[in-house]
């Protein structure tokens, strides 16, 4: 699955008017997903490899939640799933290219998709124990943090992969979880939320890591909650081209991609209705391209799988009639995180 | 990206790519950490700065390189395996590689990890007075990339490093960076005020630079009430949401349970709480005067009231009514968190 961008355009940017009422093309963007792979004829296609196993994952992803889990041929994408993994136990993002956290959580969230951990211990022997291993050997037990790769910078976004990926594999207690949390605490800011290591500034894309961590650890409750999700919901923009749309940290534009951050972040703790969601529906909606799928960061920009998947997963959380339901903490089909975690 | 150029040129770009690509992995996988391949490795890196692995080739490279720098310099090791060059020059070559690709790409993680990584290796192999010199260049550089986007947070995080590492390295009796940190913020504010990335550094600064100053009751009050002043100019244009987040944060200070290390005044008594509530509402207030239409002043009034009157128990339901029913009114996106509210105090 390649991160290809295009070819067409979201919305009214790619010249076309867009219809009174909205709704979403599920036929159109179960194609688009499809056929990201068949690209290579295009230079981005190689410039993207290196998004190649996450962009598995997304594509993966939307197409359960668009209803449509068959359409990528399992046996393919397991061969292509083991080809990036390495004997450390880690996995990269595409066959040759490096260990790190970012491609491992992919790895495991697409084997937990495709109920593909049987397959993974005929594979790969002891595969479900190395991979634990591997991730546990990125955490910094002085500190807690965990870090991407071997040379790696810490950064919360890798607490919420491993958190994630060890609770699917049912190998959480191999790491010092209370420690793990305790770092998170220590990134928390007055607004209630929390930035990449102590002392940055909030951003929703590591409040969602966090918040997702702190969920998977069963220790939501030392969020600022009303304060955070006050925050959270200023996100959404009230006027304006991108209005309904959320942004990352005040003053910045709308961006597809956080209707899953934000939004995600806000059904954790239980404050959804905090935005408005048909405006956030719209919006959305106003971002697909209709006539070759896909959905773009806004209206006018050139539509990808990343946007694509995160534009899918917020319309499932809004409750968009058709789609599978999602899980907030994962970003998986619920019925899916439900089978493996029992809850 | 080239999207519409012709499928010619598409082509030789993708084919002179993936030639690139794979001379650096063959030669890699041969452990051939010369020049000719760190030169190959910056080609593709040009090509495309998000190729995490091929950093991690270049790190391979420079690290063959200090290990064998080390021992065997006198030895004039020339064979094809490591690199000719000094490793001073060496360091200061991929440092000046990098800036044309960092301006270029200022949101790439890969880039940004690569620098830290290599200062960091840096360090272990020159003196300390080079050590200095060279933290003290990236400062400069990230200031120029703070310059071109002032709300870059990976420019914003590298900044903060860059300010550890040099405070790590300094002399015992030297101060930390906080005040001149400080003074950045506020250029920083004074070129947009709308910055909140530079107020959120500005506040967790405060409570360092008042600890060095070694203030005492008087001087922290007057900065707590400098920033507040500040704040007020900010506000006249009420919605700066940035100026009403920093406002909140000065405002967290004022609470009880406010950690130690995050405190602007350190003695603070009930009815200093109490007034500074009152001086705050009182000025919020006062801005609806201009503006009845700002939906913040409503959200400010709402919330340092409620706060207020855990403080003091008097509650005026009447004023709390009224402002949400301009919150409902001028902000109905959020209706839902509005009537929680509302719920939650039971009006």
């Amino acid at each position: 699955m390649a991160l290809v961008s295009g070819p067409g355009r979201g919305g009214s940017g790619g010249g076309h008017t867009l219809p009174e009422e909205l709704h979403l093309y599920i036929d159109k963007h179960v194609h688009y997903i499809q056929t990201l792979d068949t690209r290579k004829d295009e230079y981005e296609y190689w410039l993207t490899e290196h998004l190649r196993l996450n962009g598995l994952y997304w594509g993966l992803t939307a197409l359960h939640l668009l209803g449509r889990p068959d359409v990528l041929k399992r046996e393919e994408v397991l061969d292509f799933v083991f080809s990036c993994m390495h004997e450390d136990g880690g996995f990269g993002a595409a066959p040759g290219h490096d260990a790190h956290m970012l491609y491992t959580a992919s790895a495991v969230q697409i084997l937990a998709t495709l109920d593909a951990f049987g397959d993974l211990e005929t594979r790969v022997c002891g595969g479900r124990m190395r991979i634990g291993q591997f991730i546990a050997s990125l955490q910094d037990r002085k500190t807690g943090t965990i870090h991407g790769d071997k040379y790696g910078e810490p950064d919360t976004r890798f607490i919420a992969c491993a958190f994630m990926a060890l609770s699917l594999l049912c190998l959480l207690p191999i790491i010092n979880v209370p420690l793990s949390i305790r770092y998170i605490q220590s990134c928390a800011n007055p607004d209630g939320g929390y930035g990449s290591s102590p002392g940055a500034e909030s951003h929703s894309g590591q409040i969602f890591a966090c918040l997702s961590a702190l969920s998977i650890a069963n220790a939501l409750r030392t969020v600022n909650t009303d304060r955070l999700a006050g925050w959270l919901s200023e996100r959404q923009i009230t006027s304006g081209p991108g209005v309904g749309g959320l942004n990352g940290r005040p003053e910045k534009k709308e961006d597809v991609c956080y209707s899953w951050w934000v939004l995600s972040s806000l059904a954790m703790l239980s404050r959804r209705h905090w935005v408005d969601g048909e405006a956030l529906k719209r919006f959305i909606l106003s971002c697909q391209d209709e006539v070759n799928g896909g959905i773009s960061d806004r209206p006018g920009d050139m539509v990808d799988v990343f946007h694509t998947v995160f534009g899918v997963a917020g319309l499932s959380l809004l409750g968009y009639e058709g789609l599978e339901e999602v899980d907030p903490v994962y970003c998986m089909p619920r019925s899916i995180t439900r089978r493996i975690l029992g809850k | 990206m080239e999207r519409e150029g012709d499928g010619e040129k598409e082509r030789k770009s993708i084919a002179e790519y993936r030639a690139l690509l794979d001379q650096v992995n063959t030669k890699v996988e041969e452990k051939q950490y010369s020049e000719e391949v760190l030169a190959l490795t910056s080609r593709l890196l040009k090509k495309n700065p998000e190729y995490y692995t091929i950093w991690n080739y270049r790190r391979l490279i420079l690290l063959n390189h200090f290990a064998r720098d080390v021992t065997t310099t006198l030895e004039h090791d020339s064979t094809p395996l490591t690199l000719s060059k000094s490793t001073n020059d060496i360091i200061v070559g991929d440092l000046q590689f990098i800036v044309p690709l960092l301006i270029q790409y200022p949101k790439c993680y890969w880039i940004w990890n690569y620098r830290l990584w290599l200062l960091e290796e840096a360090e272990k192999q020159v003196d300390k007075g080079t050590t200095v010199r060279l933290w003290k260049d990236e400062l400069a550089l990230v200031g120029k990339m703070l310059d071109r986007d002032e709300r870059n947070f990976h420019g914003w995080g590298y900044r903060r490093n860059i300010v550890s590492q040099l405070e790590r390295l300094a002399e015992p009796e030297q101060k930390t960076m906080a005040e001149q940190e400080f003074a950045y913020t506020s250029k920083m504010m004074r070129a947009a005020l709308q910055n909140f990335s530079a107020l959120h550094y500005r506040l967790k600064l405060i409570p360092k630079l008042l600890d060095e100053r070694q203030a005492d009751g008087a001087a922290r009050r007057k900065m707590l009430d400098e920033e507040l002043e500040s704040m007020q100019e900010a506000l006249i244009d009420p919605f700066n949401q940035s100026a009403w987040f920093y406002h909140q944060y000065l405002m967290s200070t004022l609470s009880e349970d406010c950690p130690r290390d995050a405190a602007i005044v350190l003695d603070l008594s009930r009815d200093d709480r109490i007034h500074y509530y009152e001086q705050e509402v009182e000025r919020i207030k006062e801005m609806l005067e201009d503006f009845d239409d700002c939906k913040w002043i409503y959200e400010a009034l709402v919330q340092y009231s409620i706060e207020y009157h855990q403080l003091t128990d008097i509650k005026p339901k009447n004023d709390l009514q009224f402002w949400l029913d301009e919150l409902q009114r001028l902000d109905p996106m959020r209706s839902g968190r509005w009537k929680d509210l509302r719920e939650a105090l039971k009006l």
